[in-house]
């Protein structure tokens, strides 16, 4: 099947019930995305598709075909760290690490669609996992980013 | 004897590409230990090891022995080093060593950290010697504190020294910055680079001295972590993201039953017949059963598919109200009391002459670690030889595994330590190393990665035992406590552990430390205490070190308790806790009142809250540090608890990062408020109910409160930060929902007991 991943074609040789998690992970080594729990409960392997924040751990990836799927490595343009990446390291989110590529393709996706969230927006919408706990700081990062993104667009503007 | 001889080596030799090398020499006997192991410490075919390299072009890698979990090793570690070598944080790489001799983990086997320029106590001399390599019980910077800075200053002389050599000037006329030796006097500028050679043939006649605390440039300032930039852009490498040429998958799968095994497997020929599946591998030892595979995905269908011969041995029949059963018994039987860490008046008279003595009978569940990155191990073997993948707390306990399942030379064994998707005690353990070793030498030549999936990871914890705790308290005419009384019943986690990774240095369930951690020695200067521990003998189900080990229950069963004893006799809680904090004669007393009279101010302990609002505090030290909390909740509804803030204030010594610790600090709070919230593993006729997080809920971002941390500045050896976070979360929360409810919390989780969260 064709899938187009981060702008690019992609074809792979799988079955169509294959979650689209394992087509990234196995098939074509793209490992940022990560395996949590494979029931769609933790979200670590969520990904954009449509930009929809979407978890691939139980998505066929037949149900992806036609669609742009965005992944992790897709985030950084042209080597350019995103505005929400950048707030990730502003407030040094991470701890283990493992499952911030979930956290941070859930961060973009909602504020591409909501460029100013309140901590309830964020408690709706950020529903992942984190054993480590970083929460407080994934909160406080959104909103720096949210910033960053707003002052962006205000200078292009 | 055991003199360090201060000598900076050098290896230069054969080592085309890759420029100097310089470590420091240690004692003597390490060095011999060093020699045995061909030196591959840092690898690239240095004759020597080396806790630094110094290449030409003014490259300066260090070598981090200890794994990266998320508390900040790999930025912590080189920080130590950078402050005495004098260069700065961007000028480091890190490198991941081979586990070998000058990379012991000493506090493993000596409590006490090693001093600058202190010879090796015997059991430190055993850690190099066997070696113990490994990340655990908060004791990475604890252990390397004095020995990175010294290795630090070492260098930085001898590098200085060459430089005076060089230009004919005394040493004292020159001094380090940023990588580079400086004339003080002409200003001329050599980079260590360039002096890395010659630096490596100076005897150094003197131990050089540390630098004081004042002079620090990094050491206690929030410096950004070095991992994190790799983190956020999804190219970190984890022990699941290893990708080694030509490798296949594997999926596991176990016995239904704990202590099960897994005779054989009826369908083989039917699964091999599936998409991509390429063996099917029958473990040794009943343990189970694996698939190997091109897909995880097809390889886990095609395991779930196999259709098992098992024996569900000792359990069968049994179930956690069962365990609950044996541990009350044992808890409620002197004859069965093994262990007395802590006797000293005459609890008991003084008890049974009280008739208003408060009895509490306490109770924990099993955990699972949930790390998030299910267990994996990726592994090739070829006949004399292995290379091993993988995220784990113990660099030499999995070269032991393979050692152990394979036959194949401990030296010929290679591992790579790769990121770890969290830890917690559970990558310390070698179950997963051991099974992808049995899988991989099933198929010589070929790369295997082995993943649990995460019902299987679930299922097959080393869980935190179950635990019950039964007190008596007795508060006198003075209003405070008399007598206190704790008996506690549960499995062994150092003699369960140590039975799977150590079987020679097993000590018996009665002479474990981490039992009482956390019962014993509190700072309230009771006259008569007896606090005892029995053991419930129940070897099919693996108990192991869960985050902060015995301090995560006992902390929660003490804390709980000593409110309950200022309940009866009707104090407030922070007051009761000064007063008898004020009486101890700990030596760790003062400390102990600073932390609780600071956290108490931070939460305005003396303003009442708002109505709905209320309060519970806790405090207890652990691995070397004094945690004091205090949690805020809003009752919402009727059994419906909002917990909107924790107020944090550690005390752990001397401070190296404190972003690192604050991190941490919020993370064990986390970490403990999720166990008692949701944690729970329960045995349903031998079989472990919970199979993944919807059974298994989590502290997410809509039920996680604010965190405030604060750090005291105290100048005094530094303690542990990855786990005393943790204890206290739990009875800062229950005796705050007390002071809600004027409900006792005495057993966890909370849901279990019809609490909801939002």
């Amino acid at each position: 099947m064709e899938l187009k991943i981060n702008g690019e074609i992609r074809n792979v040789d799988v079955e169509d019930n294959m979650p689209l998690l394992w087509v990234l992970r196995d098939e074509l080594n793209m490992t940022g995305t990560k395996y949590g729990c494979g029931v769609s409960a933790c979200g670590a392997c969520t990904v954009q598709i449509d930009g929809v924040a979407t978890r691939t751990c139980t998505l066929p990836a037949s149900a992806a075909v036609g669609k742009e799927i965005k992944t992790i490595e897709g985030v950084a343009e042209a080597g350019q760290l995103s505005a929400i990446q950048k707030a990730w390291i502003e407030h040094q989110v991470p701890q283990c690490g493992y499952c911030q590529s979930g956290m941070i393709m859930a961060a973009e996706a909602l504020l591409d669609s909501n460029p100013n969230p309140t901590d309830e927006d964020i408690d709706k919408s950020m529903t992942n996992i984190c054993r480590c706990g970083t929460y407080q700081r994934i909160r406080s990062a959104i909103h720096t980013a949210a910033k960053w993104r707003a002052e962006e667009t205000t200078l292009q503007g | 004897m055991g003199k360090w001889t201060r000598r900076a080596f050098i290896a230069g030799g054969g080592l085309a590409g890759v420029g100097l090398i310089v470590g420091i020499g240690g004692n003597m006997y390490v060095n011999n230990a060093i020699k045995k192991y061909s030196g591959k410490g840092m690898g690239d075919g240095a004759s020597i090891n080396a806790w630094v390299r110094i290449a030409p072009d003014n490259t300066i890698t260090m070598a981090v022995p200890r794994s990266e979990m998320g508390q900040g090793v790999y930025t912590s570690l080189p920080m130590l080093l950078a402050e005495e070598l004098e260069v700065d944080m961007n000028q480091i790489k890190i490198m991941h060593p081979q586990p070998e001799s000058p990379y012991a983990n000493t506090l493993f086997l000596d409590p006490n950290p090693r001093r600058a320029y202190a010879s090796y106590s015997v059991m430190e001399k055993v850690a190099s010697f066997l070696p113990v390599v490994g990340t655990g019980g908060s004791t990475s910077v604890k252990d390397l504190y004095d020995h990175l800075r010294e290795m630090g200053a070492t260098a930085r002389a001898a590098l200085i020294a060459a430089a005076a050599e060089k230009w004919d000037v005394p040493a004292a006329d020159c001094y380090a910055e940023s990588a580079h030796v400086i004339n003080k006097k002409t200003k001329e500028k050599l980079s260590y680079g360039s002096l890395a050679e010659a630096a490596s043939k100076v005897e150094l006649d003197f131990d050089p001295p540390l630098k004081a605390q004042k002079d620090f440039k990094l050491l206690g300032k929030r410096i950004q972590r070095l991992d994190i930039p790799e983190k956020v852009t999804g190219t970190a490498e984890f022990g699941i993201d290893a990708r080694p040429k030509g490798m296949l998958v594997a999926a596991i799968r176990h016995a239904s039953y704990v202590g099960g095994t897994v005779n054989g497997v009826d369908n083989e020929e039917e699964v091999m017949q599936m998409k991509g599946v390429k063996k099917v591998v029958l473990l040794e030892n009943g343990l189970g059963a694996a698939v190997v595979a091109d897909n995880t995905w097809r390889a886990k269908n095609a395991a779930m598919a196999l259709d098992f011969d098992e024996t569900a041995n000792t359990l069968e029949n049994i179930s956690s109200t069962d365990i609950s059963k044996m541990l009350n018994d044992i808890v409620g039987d002197d004859t069965k009391m093994i262990g007395k860490p802590e006797m000293h008046g005459d609890a008991n008279t003084v008890l049974n002459d009280d008739a208003k003595a408060v009895e509490a009978s306490y109770e924990v569940p099993y955990l699972a670690h949930c790390t998030m990155e299910p267990l994996n191990c990726t592994m090739v073997i070829n006949e004399d030889k292995a290379e091993v993948w993988v995220g784990h707390q113990g660099g030499s306990s999995v070269r032991d595994a393979v050692n152990a399942v394979t036959g194949i030379a401990k030296e010929n064994i290679h591992v790579n330590i790769l990121y770890l998707g969290g830890g917690f005690g559970r990558r310390i353990e070698v179950d997963f190393i051991k099974k992808a070793a049995m899988v991989a030498k099933q198929m010589p030549g070929v790369p295997i990665q082995l993943t649990f999936s995460r019902e299987e990871d679930m299922k097959n914890g080393m869980y935190r035992p179950a635990v019950a705790s039964k007190f008596r308290g007795s508060v006198g005419g003075d209003g405070m406590i008399d007598a206190w009384e704790n008996k506690i019943a549960l499995q062994s986690v150092s003699n369960s552990f140590m039975k799977r990774l150590m079987p020679a240095m097993v000590e018996p369930p009665e002479k474990d430390p981490q039992t009482a951690e956390g019962a014993v020695e509190l700072p309230y200067g009771r006259n008569n205490v007896s606090v005892q521990f029995g053991q419930l003998d129940l070897p099919a189900i693996q108990v192991g070190n869960w985050r902060s080990v015995g301090a995560s229950q006992n902390g929660f069963f003490s804390e709980s308790f000593m409110d309950e004893m200022a309940h009866a006799a009707g104090q407030d809680p922070y007051e009761f806790r000064k007063k008898h904090i004020q009486k101890s004669d700990l030596p760790d007393a003062p400390r102990y009142l600073a932390v609780l009279n600071k956290v108490a101010d931070m939460a305005s302990w003396a303003t009442p809250l708002p109505e709905g609002k209320y309060r519970g505090i806790a405090i207890l030290k652990s691995f070397g540090s004094i945690v004091g909390q205090v949690a805020e909740i809003t009752k919402t509804a009727d059994k419906q608890i909002s917990i909107d803030k924790v107020y944090c204030v550690i005390d752990c010594g001397r401070i190296v990062n404190p972003d690192t610790i604050e991190a941490q600090m919020q993370s064990g709070i986390i970490y403990g408020l999720t166990a008692a919230l949701y944690g729970e593993i329960t045995l349903d006729n031998g079989q472990v109910v919970q199979q993944n997080f919807p059974q298994y809920e989590m502290v997410r971002m809509n039920t996680a409160p604010t965190v405030a941390v604060h750090i005291m500045e105290v100048d005094e050896y530094p303690g542990g930060v990855g786990e005393p976070g943790t204890p206290p979360a739990a009875p800062a929360l229950t005796n705050a929902i007390f002071a809600a409810t004027g409900e006792r919390v005495r057993s966890l989780p909370l849901n279990k007991l019809g609490y909801t969260f939002v």
